[in-house]
Parts: structure tokens; C-alpha cells; sequence
């Protein structure tokens, strides 16, 4: 029952390949519906399975962290799904060359989902391990997805190299503890004792964790494989590869480190501080949506790190908290964007001039999307960032609010360059002809209306803080 | 719900009806907005009423109190883990502040009767921003205060991008940057008084009790004050101010410098001086050296100005470098200056830049040589720009002079903690800029209004029309009102800033 959700992921992987198999050209669309309800019925599953237990003798534990995080995973890859959809069935304007084979892509993308809900539940080092190779292997073939594209081609090449240098980090860090210690287990493998080796598996985790999260000086990877991926797939490494890294990150600070982290959180501040900075005064001469959104994510993972500052059962409910709204409007701007580029091909920030005459629906949805990323009031950006700011803050970091604050006026510098494109310029004179279809508009506006309400109505953080507060004041050292 | 969340729900709720208007009946868009201001107003009448008369039986206990006494109070917990609720409520300070901001938001609908491009968008962020101002002036809650301080920033950006002239996208990318950089200052004051406190809340009647030491309000208070003064045009950070309200359509200019540069003072007095009366203390002289280069700098450079907007943005900054000023000098008679100066010059600028909008709007240029003898065609808008102009230049009889005397009352005789000597110079510098200002003032007019009519097609211009009258009319006769008989509205404010003073004196 425990691990149900992961269970339903696998199963729809394996029954969409198959059906990809048998079913005819026509009735092809069937996948996408499988991997919908596959995905769905996953959410429900998480959503009935207990905030607490453990199986396979403890290797697989389940806490409301973990839950949540499967509940937010789950979530982007239904996103992802229904963003996937026209483009993979060819219901597109713009014909994109080199894309198809849906059922492969949604199998290989559902792996993926399998792989993260795993990472959040493993208690031990070799299911975190293999989880995470599960999580990141198959999306090194979807960023390649578009075959015929050199840069797709570049962008999976990139992701492979880098993916593999992070996991050989990852391994060693792994390898070092468990030679210091002598168990696998995740709490159980606690250093106890600081030696030099000990510092440097703190050094390869942190430069493993690092590749995963885009900080900085690890990022170098993110914007050349978020420009070659397919955009639905872009989408998905901005959102859920985020929240794949904050988990590991989790897992091994909260869970292993837990002692150590106090001592390190200089250096998460600085980290937190440079990438943000870095993310978005580099997103400031980017033209390329997709680029543009790299830079984007990498200074957002600069803001989600400052959840791990300071007491522990205040960063992480704040941390959860902003990673709904980072994927809700996310995923709010990427319909807008995919949508765009599913009906013209084009993808820089001029195209989306005078968006707001032609299709104001969906200018609006963007724009809210924009200014919840950037953190304009009262949208639920805003919240998640007020919360995340003040544990910064209440760890004594009074400077890193100061440079994050600056930074949210840099990002809507950022974000008002699309905003005044749709807004302010003349209408494009070949603009997207056909009007966004009905998946994708339902989507914008479930999205539009969860980035709204999750800032004003208590209850999203009331439940994350109240959930996983009552776990992390029994369980962890402070 | 009660009387105040009435007054946040209705420019709201009038935007909602506006958004649900199909675009074409952009007729009925203006009629919503007006109907929905004009409830404003009524409303802000109701609470007026209402809070004289709830709270003119305690005018004895708050002259001695340390705590703001609030009223109509709302307090609905909200995020409770983190100590953030909805708490609503109103002193003199506010109350004065609402009826300027009803009185600015009906009449800049009037003044806006005539914009046709994307008129529904265009009252529709209008309205989200007058949102946000009311929001500010009543919130007691820090969360929900920096809230609306960020939601009625932020449409500027739009409504001056938008339907802004000259080099409009400069502009409103300059005005929001630079004020939210100012909101960043604040932002990280906020957190520290938080999480300083040990209170973990962000009421601001609670950590009006916390006790923070002397070095951390040493170190607070220039954050809050500088972060407010953004907004108040403080020296040197004032530059977006001509910038932008040269760039704004009209009704964004008389809704900016009339009322959103005073959430700037408002937030310096409520937060600044209220929270951290230490802070204050130690950098009240430095703020007031500040302030007086921005009231003269201000002067001088609207001396300078061709253009009648950027005259008039200039000297903004003048006026709200009293405000600031008042709030610096910090004696009873600089605060209750400060906020009748917030009140008149709010009023004032939403007058100059309603009557530059029509004059703009008959002549199509703004530049003070291209004009001359206007007062032959158009008598009463030349009537009221001169009542405009001698209000502005502190004539008694209108409300500029009671703000003006109070803040130099104030600054002149100074305050026990700070040298007499340099507060009673920087005074008597800081009134140099009334010369300066009749200088400029009479001197723009007369090229303007007076003379021979200079271009012959000026011969066929009209004079106001009725949605035009009614709006200046408004606002002419506060103005004189206030001037004639400041006694009801100094005693509004009065009770409300002595428990400010009380908190300076009384020590940490």
C-alpha cells in the first residue's frame, strides 16, 4: 500500500509502451489519455497512502516530506503530459521535425517520475543512489527528443557528460560516508566524528547536489539543455528536476548531515546568494525563451536553498510551500509558451509582441505567471518567497535578504521585458493563428487560478506546515 | 464584514465589473469606474463621520497613550503559523489619508474621461492600484501592509508604459525598478524586526511593544526610512519621480504624486518612527540634512523646467521633501505638519496634473514657451491653476500654508535630542524654497496664462467642460477647506501622532 503510487507510475509505464504497440494510428491519442489517468490515479494513491511507515526492512520509508514531494512530482509530470500532448500528436501549426513516438516518450518520461518518487522515500544509500539514476537517466533522453535537431542532439550529449560527472561525484561522496561509518542506511550512516575525509564527501555531495539543483558554479549545463530539449521537456527539467534536487538535497542534509547543518549554513547562504545573482543578471541578455527560462530556474534554485538555513521545521514547509507555487506558475507560463511555439516554431521574447490584443486570455495568464515568479503580490510567488525570505532571515542572514530582495527587483526586470513585449508593443504581424487548444487552455486556467489562490487562501500552507512540522520536530537533531 | 474591508472590497469589486465588461462597451467601463469611486467616497464620508465620532470621547486618553488607538478594528487570523492575519483598522492619520486618496481616485476618473485606447484595461489597473493605496493606509499588519504596498506599485508599470507619452517604457522601467528597490530596503527591515523581536509576528501593535535594543534600531530604522523615502522621492533616490510623472497619462500622475509618494512618508511615520523610535532619534538630523537638499534641490530644479510636467514633478519633490522633513524633525508640530502636508500637497499635485492633462489635451504640448494668453479662452482652468499654483507656494487661506507653517514650526524649534543649532539652520535653508517657489510658480503661470494669445489656432480653444469642472471644483474647494479651517482636521490628525511623540520621549 506504502508504495502504491510508484507501483501505478511503473505499471501505466509499461501498459503505454505496450499499447503503443497495438494500437492503431488513429486511435494513437489513447496513450496520452493512459498516462493522464495513470498519473492521476498515482496522485490519488499518494494522496490516500499514511504520512508515516517504512517497508522492505526500512530501505523504503514514507513521512509527510516525503509525501508531499511525491504529491508535487506527480503533479508536474501530469502537467508535462497534457503540455506534451499536441505537440507529440502533431495537432500543430508549426510541424515540428523530428518529434513523435509518443509512446516511448511518455514511458521513458513516467520512468522518470517513478525514479523521483523513489529518491524521496529511500533510507538508504543505495536506493537513493539508484533512484536518482533512475530520475535523471531517462531525461537525458527526452532533452534529445527531437532528432533531427543538432541542438537537441548537443543538449543530451551535454546532459549525459555532466550527468555522469555529477553522479561520480554523488558516488564518491556516498562511497566516503559509508567507509566512515560502515552502514548504508541513512540516519544511520551519521558522522559522528569530523575528519578530513568526512569534509571532502561533504565537498563531492554538495558539488553532486550542486550539478542537480543548478547552483552556481555547477549551472554551466542547464541553459544549453533546457534549449535543445523539446519545450514540454524544458518545462519539466525547470520544475521537476528543481524538485528532484531540493529532495536529494533534503535526503542527505536533513536526513544524513542533519547535525552538520548548522555549520554549513554559510556556505548554503552564499551559494544561495551567488546563484540567484548570477541566474538572473545573466537571464537579463538572454533572447531565447528557453534560455531565458534556464536562467530563470537556476536563480530560482538559489531562492528554494534558503529553506535549508536556519531551524530546521521552519525552512522546510516554506521550501514546500514555494515549490507548489514555483509549479504552478511554471507550468502557467510554459502552456502560454508551448503553446506559442506548437503554432509559429519561434521561441525568442520579441515574438510574444502584442499578445495581449490577439489572444488576451492567455496573456494574462502569462503575465500573472510572470509577476508570481517574480514575486509581485498578492500572487502565490509573492507568499512563497515572503516565507522563504524570512527563514532566511530568522537564521540571521539579514544581508541574504537584502541581496535576495534585490534580486526579485532584477527577475521582474527580467520578466517585465516579456510582460512589456505582449503589453506595451505593437501586435506581431505573423502571430500564432489558431487559438491555444482545449488541453492546453484548461490547463492555463486550473494553473492561473491555482498561482492565485494558493497565496491567499491559508490553507495549501496551513496543511504543508502543519503536516510536515509534527514529523521534523520527532524525528531530526536540532 | 465591517466598514474598512468595505472600502478595500469596492475599488476591487467596481475593477472585477469592469474586467466582465465586454471591451467594446468601453462607455460603460468609465460609468462602472465612476459609480464605484463615487461609493468610494461615500463610504470614506461614512467612516469619517463614524470615526469623529467614536473617537473625538478619546481624544484625552491618546494624547498620553504609547499605543495607537485603532478603530473599526478587523482581525481575521490568516497564516497563524507564521503570526500573519488580516488586521485592518484606522487612526486620524489613516482616516486623513483615505479621504485624500477617495478624493484623487474620483476625480482622476473624471480627468480620464477621454482615454479611448484600451479604456477598459486601463481603468482596470487603475482601479487594482487604488486597491492596493487603500489596502496600505489601513492595514496594522506588516504581511499585509507590504501587500498592498507592492500591488499598488506595480500596475504603474503598465498604466505608464502603456498609455504614457515621450519615452514612456524608460520611464516606467526606471519608476518600478527604483521602488522596488525600496521595497527590498524595507523587506529586509521587516524580517528583522520579526524575527529580532522574538515575537514571530507581524502585528504591528504587537511589536510596537517588543523592546528592540539600541543598535539594532541604529541599524533598522535608515533601512525603513530610505526604503519608504524611494517612494517619498527622498534625495538622491527622487529620480524616477519627473522621469515618471512626465511620462504618465494624467490621471496616473495625479493618482502617483497625489497619493502613492505619500505611501512613502505615511510608511516612513507609521513604520519608521512608530516602530523604532530609537532609530529615529539618532538619524533624525541626518534625514532632515537629506530632505533639504531635496526641498531646494527640488525648487531650483523646477526653476529650470520647460516642459509643464516636469515642472510640476519637480516641484513634487520639493513638497514631498516637507513631508519627509516634518517626519525628520520629529516634534509634534513636524509630524502633524508632515501628514497635512501629505494631505495638501496630494491634493494640490492632483490638481496640477489634472489641469496639465486638459491643457495638454486642448493645446497638445506641454512646453511653457509654446503657450501664452490662455487665460483669454479658457478662464477657469487659468483660474485654478493659479489657485493650483498659490496653494503650492504656501498663500494662507489654502491648505499648502497650515502643512508648511506646521512643518517649519516644527523644524525651527527642534527636538531634545538632536543640536538645536543645525535643525534650526537646515529650517531656515529649507524656507528659502518658498522664494524659490513663488519664483517659479508666477513666473510658469504668467508665460503660460497671461500676455497676448501667442499662436492664433489657441483663439478657438474652450474652456472646461462639466466632468472637468466638477473635478477641479473637488479639489479646489478641500483645498480651501483645509486652508480656511484646519482646526476639525489637525485635531483628527493630532490624536493620533501624540502617541508617536509619546513613544520619542518615553525612552526605549
Amino acid at each position: 500500500m506504502l508504495m502504491l503510487p510508484e507501483i501505478i507510475v511503473i505499471i501505466t509505464a509499461m501498459t503505454v509502451l505496450v499499447a503503443d504497440l497495438f494500437l492503431p494510428e488513429r486511435l494513437r491519442f489513447g496513450v496520452s489519455c493512459l498516462s493522464l489517468t495513470g498519473l492521476a490515479a498515482a496522485a490519488v494513491a499518494v494522496l490516500m497512502t499514511p504520512m508515516n511507515g517504512s517497508l522492505l526492512g526500512g530501505q523504503f520509508g514514507m513521512d509527510s516530506v516525503a509525501w508531499w514531494f511525491k504529491l508535487f512530482f506527480v503533479i508536474s509530470g501530469f502537467f508535462t503530459v497534457v503540455l506534451s500532448m499536441d505537440l507529440l500528436h502533431g495537432r500543430t501549426t508549426f510541424r515540428m521535425r523530428g518529434i513523435g513516438s509518443p509512446g516511448e516518450y511518455y514511458t521513458v518520461l513516467l520512468f522518470t517520475i517513478s525514479g523521483m518518487m523513489f529518491l524521496v522515500s529511500a533510507r538508504d544509500m543505495v536506493l537513493l543512489y539508484v533512484s536518482l539514476e533512475l530520475a535523471t537517466i531517462p531525461l537525458f533522453a527526452l532533452a534529445a527528443w527531437r532528432r533531427e535537431d543538432a541542438r537537441s542532439g548537443e543538449a543530451g550529449l551535454k546532459y549525459v557528460i555532466i550527468g555522469a560527472l555529477a553522479s561520480a561525484f554523488i558516488l564518491y561522496g556516498l562511497g566516503l560516508l559509508y567507509g566512515l561509518t560502515g552502514q548504508i542506511g541513512l540516519e544511520a550512516a551519521r558522522v559522528t566524528r569530523v575528519s578530513p575525509a568526512f569534509w571532502l564527501a561533504v565537498a563531492m555531495l554538495t558539488a553532486g547536489v550542486g550539478f542537480k539543483l543548478t547552483l552556481v558554479p555547477f549551472h554551466l549545463w542547464a541553459a544549453d539543455v533546457f534549449e535543445g530539449a523539446p519545450m514540454p521537456i524544458t518545462a519539466f527539467l525547470s520544475v521537476a528536476s528543481k524538485g528532484t534536487g531540493l529532495a536529494f538535497m533534503f535526503q542527505l542534509f536533513f536526513r544524513n548531515m542533519g547535525g552538520w547543518l548548522d555549520d554549513g549554513s554559510l556556505l548554503i547562504a552564499l551559494f544561495a546568494a551567488v546563484t540567484m545573482t548570477l541566474g538572473n543578471c545573466v537571464a537579463i541578455v538572454q533572447t531565447n525563451i528557453k534560455r531565458f527560462m534556464a536562467f530563470s530556474a537556476i536563480s530560482h534554485a538559489g531562492v528554494f536553498i534558503m529553506g535549508f538555513l536556519g531551524p530546521h521545521d521552519y525552512g522546510v514547509p516554506a521550501m514546500l510551500f514555494y515549490l507548489l507555487a514555483y509549479i504552478a506558475s511554471t507550468f502557467a507560463l510554459f502552456a502560454g509558451i508551448v503553446w506559442y511555439s506548437n503554432e509559429t516554431g519561434r521561441e525568442t521574447i520579441p515574438d510574444y509582441r502584442g499578445m495581449s490584443r490577439t489572444n488576451p486570455m492567455m496573456a494574462l495568464a502569462m503575465m500573472l505567471a510572470l509577476f508570481s515568479l517574480a514575486g509581485i503580490p498578492p500572487l502565490s510567488g509573492f507568499v512563497g518567497k515572503f516565507f522563504l525570505f524570512s527563514v532566511a532571515a530568522g537564521a540571521g542572514y539579514h544581508w541574504l535578504v537584502g541581496v535576495a530582495a534585490v534580486n526579485s527587483t532584477i527577475a521582474l526586470y527580467n520578466y517585465l521585458r516579456i510582460v512589456r513585449q505582449m503589453y506595451i508593443e505593437p501586435v506581431h504581424e505573423d502571430g500564432p493563428a489558431a487559438p491555444a487548444s482545449w488541453s492546453l487552455s484548461i490547463a492555463t486556467a486550473v494553473l492561473t487560478v491555482v498561482l492565485v489562490l494558493v497565496g491567499i487562501i491559508p490553507f495549501f500552507y496551513n496543511a504543508i506546515n502543519g503536516t510536515t512540522i509534527a514529523w521534523m520536530s520527532g524525528v531530526l537533531p536540532h | 464584514m465591517g466598514l474598512l474591508s468595505w472600502l478595500i472590497a469596492v475599488p476591487f469589486i467596481t475593477m472585477l465589473g469592469v474586467v466582465f465588461t465586454p471591451a467594446s462597451r468601453w462607455k460603460a467601463v468609465r460609468w462602472i469606474s465612476l459609480i464605484g469611486t463615487g461609493t468610494e467616497l461615500a463610504l470614506t464620508a461614512l467612516l469619517t463621520c463614524r470615526y469623529w465620532i467614536a473617537a473625538g470621547p478619546d481624544t484625552a486618553v491618546t494624547m498620553t497613550a504609547k499605543l495607537t488607538k485603532l478603530y473599526f478594528v478587523e482581525r481575521i487570523p490568516w497564516f497563524e503559523s507564521l503570526g500573519i492575519q488580516y488586521f485592518i483598522g484606522v487612526d486620524g492619520i489613516s482616516v486623513s489619508m483615505i479621504i485624500l486618496t477617495s478624493i484623487i481616485i474620483f476625480t482622476g476618473v473624471l480627468a480620464s474621461w477621454n482615454v479611448e485606447s484600451r479604456t477598459k484595461e486601463f481603468f482596470a489597473l487603475l482601479l487594482l492600484l487604488v486597491t492596493g493605496v487603500f489596502g496600505v493606509f489601513v492595514s496594522f499588519d506588516l504581511f499585509l501592509f507590504f501587500m498592498f504596498y507592492e500591488l499598488a506599485v506595480l500596475p504603474m508599470y503598465l498604466l505608464i508604459g502603456i498609455w504614457g507619452t515621450g519615452p514612456k517604457e524608460y520611464s516606467a522601467m526606471k519608476l518600478t525598478l527604483m521602488l522596488l528597490v525600496g521595497s527590498a530596503f524595507v523587506l529586509v527591515g521587516l524580517f528583522a524586526m520579526y524575527h529580532v523581536s522574538g515575537l514571530h509576528t507581524f502585528d504591528l501593535q504587537a511589536l510596537a511593544q517588543a523592546s528592540f535594543s539600541k543598535d539594532f534600531q541604529g541599524w533598522v530604522f535608515p533601512l525603513i526610512f530610505v526604503g519608504f523615502g524611494v517612494l517619498g522621492a527622498l534625495y538622491p533616490f527622487h529620480t524616477w519621480s519627473p522621469d515618471g510623472h512626465s511620462s504618465a497619462p494624467t490621471a496616473v500622475s495625479m493618482l502617483h504624486a497625489g497619493v502613492l509618494m505619500k505611501l512613502g512618508g505615511y510608511g516612513a511615520l507609521r513604520i519608521g518612527v512608530y516602530l523604532l523610535p530609537e532609530g529615529a532619534k539618532m538619524w533624525g538630523l541626518f534625514f532632515m540634512g537629506l530632505t533639504t537638499i531635496n526641498i531646494l534641490y527640488g525648487s531650483l530644479g523646477a526653476v529650470m523646467q520647460k516642459d509643464l510636467k516636469y515642472f510640476t514633478a519637480y516641484s513634487s519633490v520639493s513638497h514631498c521633501g516637507f513631508v519627509l522633513f516634518g517626519v525628520a524633525t520629529l516634534t509634534v508640530m513636524g509630524l502633524k505638519g508632515a501628514v497635512i502636508q501629505m494631505f495638501s500637497h496630494g491634493i494640490m499635485t492632483g490638481l496640477f496634473f489634472g489641469l496639465i492633462g486638459m491643457v495638454y489635451g486642448r493645446t497638445h504640448t506641454r512646453l511653457i514657451p509654446d503657450m501664452g494668453g490662455l487665460a483669454k479662452v479658457m478662464p477657469w482652468l487659468a483660474t485654478s491653476f493659479y489657485i493650483a499654483g498659490l496653494a503650492s507656494l504656501g498663500l494662507p487661506g489654502l491648505a499648502g500654508f497650515v502643512a508648511e507653517t506646521h512643518v517649519f514650526l516644527g523644524g525651527f524649534f527642534g527636538n531634545p535630542w538632536s543640536n538645536p543649532t543645525i535643525s534650526c539652520v537646515l529650517t531656515i535653508l529649507a524656507t528659502m524654497s518658498i522664494v524659490v517657489t513663488a519664483v517659479y510658480v508666477l513666473r510658469g503661470l504668467a508665460m503660460v496664462f497671461q500676455g497676448p494669445i501667442t499662436h492664433p489656432e489657441y483663439e478657438l480653444l474652450t474652456d472646461a467642460t462639466w466632468p472637468e469642472r466638477i473635478s477641479t471644483g473637488m479639489l479646489i474647494a478641500t483645498l480651501v477647506i483645509v486652508g480656511v479651517m484646519p482646526r476639525y482636521f489637525i485635531t483628527l490628525i493630532e490624536s493620533s501622532v501624540m502617541p508617536m511623540i509619546n513613544r520619542l520621549s518615553g525612552g526605549v
